[in-house]
């Protein structure tokens, strides 16, 4: 929120300038320009190659046998096998169907839920007085920074109270209290802020009900931050690995996060299994990241401005 | 007007929706059939398939009994029964574990004694304050050196060694041959602790057999001038070298098929090792207790066995009933036998009772078990009486760990004292 | 009249209700800690009493809460420096519109997207002593034995490091890029005819423009390195001896391993003050910044 101010605080200094700069502007001779594009194109992909290297090693080995990989792991996979996929498909334990299940269960719940809560929430506070809204939000982003391992036995007590224990929605439950809640929240108050109070006001003479304004008005006009909320939520709850580990347990299947550590983390698989296991288990959120890559960005750079 | 019901009846489903995939999992009893969990840990032999047979098979033979699997993430299942017990759902019955840990709080229930006594050949093997929470079906030895006899010969070492200095001797020869001496799994930290265990059973508890119980009277301690000059031997080890020097980053599993593929000279670890020699190539294999000063045969003795009953079980009877059968069964102890390497020890069956074929490095490692000679409890494996305090074997593990990089003996034992006193408080 | 009234409640009660769920699973588990730290509970020795401050006082002597600490802050400000540095160098060298730089951007956030699980077992084959870096320099001639990557207590500081940047790099990379693109192209002509190039430009315009963006990565590079587990748990479960046991591992090990829940509680308070202040600090110092400049 603060860069557009930034910026037309700058504006004016180098506007200042720009009377004086057209006479003053030589062209680049072009061929060096484009030679200098082409190098910083190379140099570019060279870096991001090397960056994404462990990515790539478990794109190709998920298609290779183990002695191939062993002989050389970053050549293509050719002649490709699909053998390490269909042997991770066809595990007894059904590792990866089962644990993709059961983070889709856990992770659109738990986003389904936060999200209206979330915002009404928001909503409800962007109505108060300053004061309170402040100490409110000051309260919630002790939610973004207390680390997990703090809260959790005593997470998982209160649960046992309530009866909820090792089960789905007290896992569910647990994830609508802490961080993520807090994230959202913060994320929706930001947006409710240039949300115009005319609307509101003109909505309230019409006699709309709160709870009518912040549906149907409120709701529509914030869409980029539930994008932002709904996607990034998603992801930390897909990728949680300490919540379904203990709070869950090992009775009720586990997530592909804890189901990963069970069952492969203790004795050695061969390097072709392990990278079709993985393989497996990422393509899901990488795809999902891929459709709503333009979202994604945009929420982080909602986020970074404010 | 229309939406708002709309909204409150998604919400509704939703957490209608949470509520059900809740509790379509839990129970599990439609016959009246009573569900245990029952908590194991797989390792390179005792695979998923051992324990999914095994169970069925006991299964079998009690009646109204359903189990559910928990497999432990690692084989520290000492720890993921601590973990779970904390997280409130302590699995019914426990694969091998430390009872010492779990009794101070009465959370396990013993087995009775008279079937006990008529079944097992040594019935106090795991003994603890009297009472028998794990029946001895097997025993170990924690460890045996086992070595490659072509390396041996390689290296021109003719017989295994007896005595440290022959020892430190066929490791000096293997080195200069450019053959890494010793494996360790160090990454697994129970596995980094081998050599320690090796040491400290062989000098201390081999020359005290009550040193531990002198411990828990805090007659003697870890700081003290002997067994700081005994573990100064594992230094001298690392420090001539006779590991590999990234031996830390080596996981237990690992160590296994690089010892086995002749990338090691010997291999300290637990008989269970027996059940991993390669079949084709098992002459090649020969084993030796851990040497002694003198050439003394110490034996550092482990009365394995099988699980252990939560006393909060959910019908503690059939819990018994479903372990006790599961003990017996030779077709168990067969597969335990052959791949994990268990010494059976079960009244009036020789190995041939169980059908097995087993390798003859098996037997010559065997054959220690039922010679008169000098038997203590293996530190830190023992599970009896001279089991350690609960939470110092991490502490054991780390200080082996711990010792393969850092050089100060006195400092470690210091901290496994402390560690002690924290435990014991 | 009515329904207006209906619809003022249901609001209030949908608010009430996330306040709620706040206050029972975030609040409560922390005073229920927080009085936890105050006994010597142990479940295991069937113990719950009043201690008084003696957790605080024990945690004075503990080596092994020193050593995780010391591991946790090296490893929490080295993974800061190294993202963010990285984050910054990468988004100034990928900051141009055409389609290829676009499929760059996308592939450098990716680490961002794998579950810590996935990435630690990815890096493990990678790291371990048999593993594939071993395995290709030993290939081409650059090492005679396998390096243990993870089997010493330096190396497996430096390789969580390594392993961590790569996550957080993703993050910190993009985050940059939005910052970068919010500053207006003309701002950089303009600068390029003033005769501002290379490294001066980059202090005098760049730099400055990218605070909001250093702000937020800063701060959630140290957060996340604070309350770090998957990671490490797969990729040494905190060995060898400890050496990369963060000071969230001791705490749940102390919690659901030692059964010391008082003393575990007690450094979860210290953990949290740890990060509470480190937060505050950073943050406090990197607006005070940005608003300086």
């Amino acid at each position: 929120m603060t860069t557009i101010p930034r910026d037309t605080r700058d504006r004016p200094a180098a506007g200042g300038r720009t009377a004086l700069a057209p006479s003053l502007q030589k062209p680049t001779p072009k061929p060096r320009r484009r030679l200098s594009g082409r190098l910083r194109v190379l140099v570019a992909a060279a870096v991001t190659l090397l960056f994404a290297a462990p990515i790539y090693l478990m794109l190709v080995n998920a298609f290779k046998p183990q002695e191939k990989i062993l002989d050389n792991p970053v050549a293509l996979p050719w002649p490709p096998t699909l053998e390490n996929l269909t042997e991770a498909l066809g595990r007894p334990d059904n590792l990866i169907p089962l644990g993709l299940r059961n983070s889709l269960i856990v992770a659109v719940v738990s986003v389904a839920l936060i999200v209206p809560l979330g915002s009404a929430f928001s909503f409800y506070l962007s109505r108060r007085s300053g004061k309170v809204k402040a100490a409110v939000l000051i309260a919630l982003s002790a939610g973004l920074m207390i680390p997990p391992q703090v809260t959790l036995l005593p997470t998982i007590r209160i649960l046992t109270w309530i009866g909820l224990d090792h089960t789905y929605p007290g896992l569910i439950l647990a994830n609508l209290g802490g961080g993520y809640l807090s994230f959202a929240v913060f994320v929706y108050v930001g947006f409710m802020r240039s949300v115009p109070d005319e609307i509101i006001q003109a909505a309230r003479l019409d006699g709309a009900s709160g709870l009518r304004i912040w549906w149907q008005i409120v709701m529509p006009l914030v869409r980029p931050a539930t994008a932002t909320v709904a996607i990034f939520l998603t992801l930390w709850i897909w990728n949680d690995f300490l919540n379904p580990l203990f709070i869950l347990g090992p009775l009720q299947g586990q997530t592909i996060t804890t189901g990963l550590y069970l069952t492969i983390g203790q004795y050695s698989v061969d390097y072709g299994q392990l990278f079709g296991i993985m393989f497996l288990a990422g393509a899901l959120p990488v795809i999902g990241y891929l459709t709503v890559q333009k979202q994604f960005v945009a929420g982080l750079t909602s986020g970074a401005s404010k | 007007m229309i939406r708002k019901p709309l909204l409150a009846a998604c919400v509704a489903g939703l957490l209608a929706f949470t509520a059900a995939c809740g509790s379509g999992e839990g129970g599990g009893n439609e016959s009246g059939e009573t569900a245990l969990t029952y908590l194991v840990f797989e390792t390179p032999s005792l695979d998923a398939k051992f324990w999914d047979d095994s169970i069925a098979a006991a299964t079998a033979q009690t009646p109204g009994v359903k189990i559910n699997k928990i497999v432990a993430p690692s084989t520290d299942r000492d720890g993921y029964a601590k973990q779970l017990q904390q997280s409130g759902q302590f699995p019914d019955l426990l694969q091998s574990i430390t009872p010492s840990n779990f009794v101070g709080a009465g959370l396990l229930k013993p087995y009775d004694k008279t079937w006990i006594d008529a079944n097992f050949l040594l019935p106090s093997a795991n003994s603890l304050k009297g009472e028998v929470y794990i029946p001895p079906t097997n025993s170990q030895i924690v460890p045996q050196v086992y070595y490659n006899k072509k390396l041996f010969t390689d290296a021109g070492i003719s017989a295994a060694p007896k005595t440290w200095a022959e020892f430190l001797d066929a490791c000096a020869k293997l080195k200069a041959k450019g053959i890494n001496p010793i494996e360790l799994g160090g990454a697994d930290p129970f596995a980094a602790s081998m050599p320690l265990v090796g040491i400290i059973s062989a000098d201390i508890l081999g020359k005290n057999k009550n040193w531990l119980q002198n411990r828990y009277a805090d007659k003697v301690k870890f700081a003290d001038q002997d067994v700081v000059a005994a573990v100064s031997k594992y230094r001298t080890l690392v420090t001539s070298g006779y590991f590999d020097k990234g031996a830390l980053g080596v996981k237990y599993a690992d160590s296994i098929t690089r010892f086995t593929t002749g990338k090691s000279a010997m291999y300290p670890m637990g008989s269970w090792f027996l059940g991993s020699v390669p079949k084709d190539t098992a002459d090649n294999f020969g084993s030796f207790p851990w040497p002694t000063d003198s050439g003394d045969v110490v034996v550092p003795f482990v009365g394995g066995g099988s699980m252990a009953i939560s006393a909060k079980a959910k019908d503690t009877a059939k819990a018994e009933k479903f372990g006790q059968a599961w003990s017996l069964n030779t077709k168990n102890l067969k597969a335990l036998i052959e791949t994990d390497g268990a010494f059976p020890m079960i009244k009036g069956k020789t190995l041939e009772d169980y059908g097995v074929t087993v390798t003859q490095v098996f037997k010559d490692s065997y054959a220690y078990v039922g010679q008169d000679n000098n038997k203590v409890n293996a530190i830190g494996w023992a599970t009896n009486d001279d089991a350690l305090p609960p939470g110092l074997n991490d502490a054991f593990y780390a200080a082996a760990q711990a010792l393969f990089t850092k050089d100060d003996v006195a400092g470690e034992m210091r901290k496994l004292d402390d560690a002690w006193k924290t435990a014991v408080q | 009249m009515r329904k207006k009234h209906s619809g003022e409640r249901g609001l209030a009660l949908l608010a009430a209700l996330a306040l709620v769920l706040y206050l029972v699973f975030l609040v409560l588990p922390l005073l229920l800690s927080l009085r936890s730290s105050f006994t010597n509970e142990n479940p295991l020795k069937a113990t719950n009493e009043y201690i008084g401050f003696a957790n605080y006082t024990e945690m004075a002597g503990d080596d092994q809460l020193r050593a995780s600490l010391t591991f946790t802050l090296i490893l929490a400000f080295g993974v800061t420096v190294a993202a963010n540095v990285l984050g910054v160098a990468f988004a100034i060298l990928l900051n141009r519109t055409s389609l290829s730089y676009r499929v760059m951007r996308t592939v450098a956030f990716l680490p961002q997207v794998l579950s810590g699980v996935i990435v630690a077992f990815v890096w493990q084959t990678i790291l371990t002593q048999n593993g594939l870096l071993n395995t290709a320099l030993m290939k081409i001639g650059i090492l005679d034995e396998p390096y243990p990557w993870l089997g010493s207590p330096n190396a497996a500081l430096f390789s969580i490091g390594v392993v961590v940047t790569w996550v957080m790099t993703g993050f910190t990379t993009v985050v940059y890029l939005a910052a970068l693109q919010s500053i207006p192209l003309e701002l950089h002509d303009m600068a390029s005819l003033d005769g501002v190039r290379g490294t001066q430009r980059f202090r005098k315009i760049t730099w400055p423009l990218l605070a909001p963006g250093t702000t937020i990565s800063v701060t959630i590079s140290l957060i996340t390195v604070l309350k770090l587990y998957d990671i490490i748990t797969v990729l040494t479960g905190g060995g060898p001896a400890n050496s990369t046991q963060s000071t969230a591992l001791y705490i749940v090990k102390l919690a659901f391993t030692s059964d010391r829940v008082g003393y575990a509680s007690a450094v979860a308070m210290l953990l949290l003050a740890l990060s509470a202040v480190v937060a505050l600090t950073i943050t406090s110092a990197l607006r005070r910044r940005e608003i300086s400049l």
